[in-house]
């Protein structure tokens, strides 16, 4: 039976003073995939490792099911890991490597030899049994690496970086079957991953994370939609979300959004009763690509912005229009950028809009989805609902 | 491509390596040629190649070496040998492993502590370790001798493996402690297979200082049944110091065991010397 994992304020410093993780509460349900995602250097792998038990949790408590692990050895935690390079031990067959955990438990020779075939069938790894590590492909030793999780039965999966060795084609592949296995299998499982598409596509719910701290979990959508933190808004999503410097202005109509020199009239919405207190300040304001198009296709008598059109990417069904405008730029850490006062923001245009690069343009802007962030606290700036 | 093309340069290198590989190779055309030689001609002609070949100092030699024939200290080396070299295998790459992965002060005191030990010489400690390895029973029998050995070459041992083990990746072991193997099973299933390369490589050169070892030998097995093959063939050349033919005869005979396993585990050898381990 598969168990849930806790993770209530951990931490982790090694020796040498540095801190890996901060105070990281995470509750992961029965079956469910969580994917920890975030730079390199996030803490999400320790935390990983310090669930598997690989690495101490110098504070908090972890707990798996209702058993508090922090003191047990990985052997004794029922966990699986696959690891980034997969670790297959290489002078071992396929089978031998399979196998390996259900002997280091003890069970029998036929027991072994049932359950490895198991595991294999519904792998698809039935003619390589044979075979060493080295003669095998990326994906096949994926497969071998996920077979040698499985095949134990555990309570919980530990993925780590698991596609990050293998070409764009076989990842979107792996993604998939990865993500089908653990539907099937109802394991809870914990998946770290830097790559925001791999969290998006897979995670029941993500948890992202930075300099050792969880910023923000829920289910891909919701962090795509309403990020908590300017992070997360810079994290998520391809393309990466505009994020332009602001000023918040009151006037007779209400509420406006000066940008460079443009004026964006705010939605009377939920966020406008707590925006109001930023009137006569900067902030950074957040626009994800799909809510920036041409004016003639949304609703007539949207706002616009200007800008010049610099690079148009055809994909298709759509194109990725980078425009620049007249107004600053701003980093996920709510600082300016280099580009001083001109900002190349990216809209998603219409297959068949006439654009050429070099000509002057208009987008219209849904400010109903704008997304405003304080440059100091890089919280979202959002009424409480 | 030039690098490709067969110039007059490259004609000069390679007979450069010719030559150097023929120098090499003097020292064992003169252990061949000597031994095949009647007394006479050792003395008068020992640099000209016998004809007819004689033979008969193999089989002289093999009766007469040392105080029971060659075959018998052949027994005694290969016994003292391959005991020591397996002890200090076993031992030395579990120290060795428990070295490099602990990540304690006191591991890299004792590491330091193994390389020092190489560099001293264990002959200013003769005396005392003679008394006290006599006290313990342990002068003129094997035992002795493996234990002595096994103690002499640790530092080495522990050396050659704990550099390799540190260059190798911790997955595997990480990986087997998830999967649910206890240390031992981990080290024995799971470390030792990886270090195979190593492990070729320490066995020659272990096996090649051990069997040649002599002043050890000489002093521990002193008046013993247990002459090893170097110290029968120094009592050898001293019952007959002016025939160097039947001495070159005992040399060659004594060097064919240690030959044959070199060319045995020669690819290990290299192996160890230039790889890593490859997933």
């Amino acid at each position: 039976m598969t168990a849930g994992i806790t993770l209530s304020g951990v931490g982790k410093v090694y020796p040498d003073g540095t801190r890996a993780v901060t105070a990281l509460d995470l509750q992961i349900e029965p079956g469910e995939l969580m994917v920890l995602v975030g730079p390199s250097g996030c803490g999400k792998t320790t935390t990983l490792r310090m669930t598997a038990g690989l690495e101490e949790a110098t504070e908090g408590e972890i707990w798996i099911g209702d058993r508090l692990v922090n003191a047990l050895d990985p052997r004794e935690r029922d966990v699986a890991m696959v690891f980034q390079n997969y670790a297959l031990y290489p002078h071992m067959t396929v089978f031998d490597n399979i196998a390996f955990p259900l002997r280091a438990h003890g069970l029998r020779r036929d027991e072994v030899r049932a359950r490895v075939q198991r595991t294999a069938t519904l792998l698809g790894l039935d003619g390589l049994l044979e075979r060493k590590p080295r003669a095998l492909s990326g994906g096949q030793r994926q497969r071998v690496a996920m077979g040698r999780a499985i095949v134990r039965e555990p309570q919980v999966f530990l993925l780590d970086e698991p596609l990050s060795n293998l070409d764009a084609k076989l990842r979107t592949e792996m993604r998939a079957e990865i993500a089908a296995l653990q539907r099937e299998l109802r394991v809870t499982t914990m998946y770290v991953t830097h790559d925001q598409v791999e969290a998006m596509t897979m995670g029941t719910r993500i948890a992202v994370m930075r300099d050792g701290m969880l910023l923000q979990h829920g289910a891909p959508q919701v962090l795509y939609d309403e990020p908590d933190n300017l992070l997360v808004a810079a994290f998520i999503g391809a393309p990466v979300m505009n994020l332009l410097r602001g000023r918040i202005e009151r006037d007779r109509n209400g509420l406006t959004c000066v940008l460079g020199s443009g004026r964006l009239p705010i939605a009377p919405n939920g966020s406008a009763a707590e925006l109001a207190s930023y009137a006569g300040t900067d902030v950074a304001v957040g626009i994800r690509a799909e809510h920036l198009g041409e004016p003639s296709a949304g609703p007539s008598g949207r706002p616009t912005l200007q800008g010049r059109v610099r690079l148009v990417e055809r994909l298709g069904a759509e194109q990725l229009v980078q425009l620049a405008v007249d107004a600053a730029a701003v980093t996920a850490d709510g600082g300016p950028t280099e580009s001083g006062r001109t900002a190349a923001i990216t809209a998603r245009f219409d297959a068949h809009a006439q654009v050429t690069p070099g000509e002057l343009c208009e987008v219209a802007v849904a400010t109903e989805r704008l997304h405003f962030f304080d440059l100091a606290t890089r919280h979202a700036i959002r009424g409480r609902d | 491509m030039a690098a490709a093309r067969y110039t007059r340069a490259t004609l000069v290198r390679e007979l450069g390596f010719v030559a150097v590989a023929a120098i090499f190779c003097v020292p064992f055309y003169l252990l061949v040629a000597i031994a095949l030689e009647t007394t006479a001609q050792a003395d008068t002609t020992p640099l000209a190649f016998p004809r007819p070949p004689h033979f008969g100092n193999f089989s002289t030699a093999w009766r007469t070496g040392g105080q029971f024939g060659l075959g018998h200290a052949l027994q005694s080396s290969l016994i003292i040998t391959v005991s020591s070299v397996a002890g200090l295998i076993v031992l030395g790459s579990l120290c060795a492993y428990t070295i490099a992965r602990r990540k304690s002060r006191l591991s890299d005191v004792v590491y330091i502590l193994f390389v020092l030990a190489i560099i001293l010489p264990f002959q200013l400690a003769i005396i005392p370790l003679f008394v006290e390895l006599r006290h313990l029973g342990l002068v003129g029998n094997y035992a002795g001798m493996i234990v002595l050995n096994i103690g002499l070459l640790m530092p080495l041992t522990v050396f050659l493996y704990t550099g390799f083990i540190r260059a190798l990746p911790r997955d595997y072991e990480e990986a087997a402690r998830v999967d649910g193997a206890r240390l031992l099973r981990t080290y024995a299933r799971i470390v030792f297979p990886l270090l195979r390369p190593i492990t070729g490589t320490a066995a020659v050169l272990l096996a090649v200082i051990v069997w040649n070892e002599f002043f050890v030998a000489l002093i521990f097995l002193a008046g013993s049944r247990y002459q090893t093959l170097p110290v029968a063939l120094y009592t050898f050349a001293g019952d007959y110091t002016a025939r160097w033919n039947l001495v070159f005869a005992g040399v060659a005979i004594a060097i064919a065991p240690l030959l044959g396993f070199f060319v045995f585990a020669q690819r290990e050898l290299i192996r160890g010397f230039t790889a890593g381990v490859k997933g």
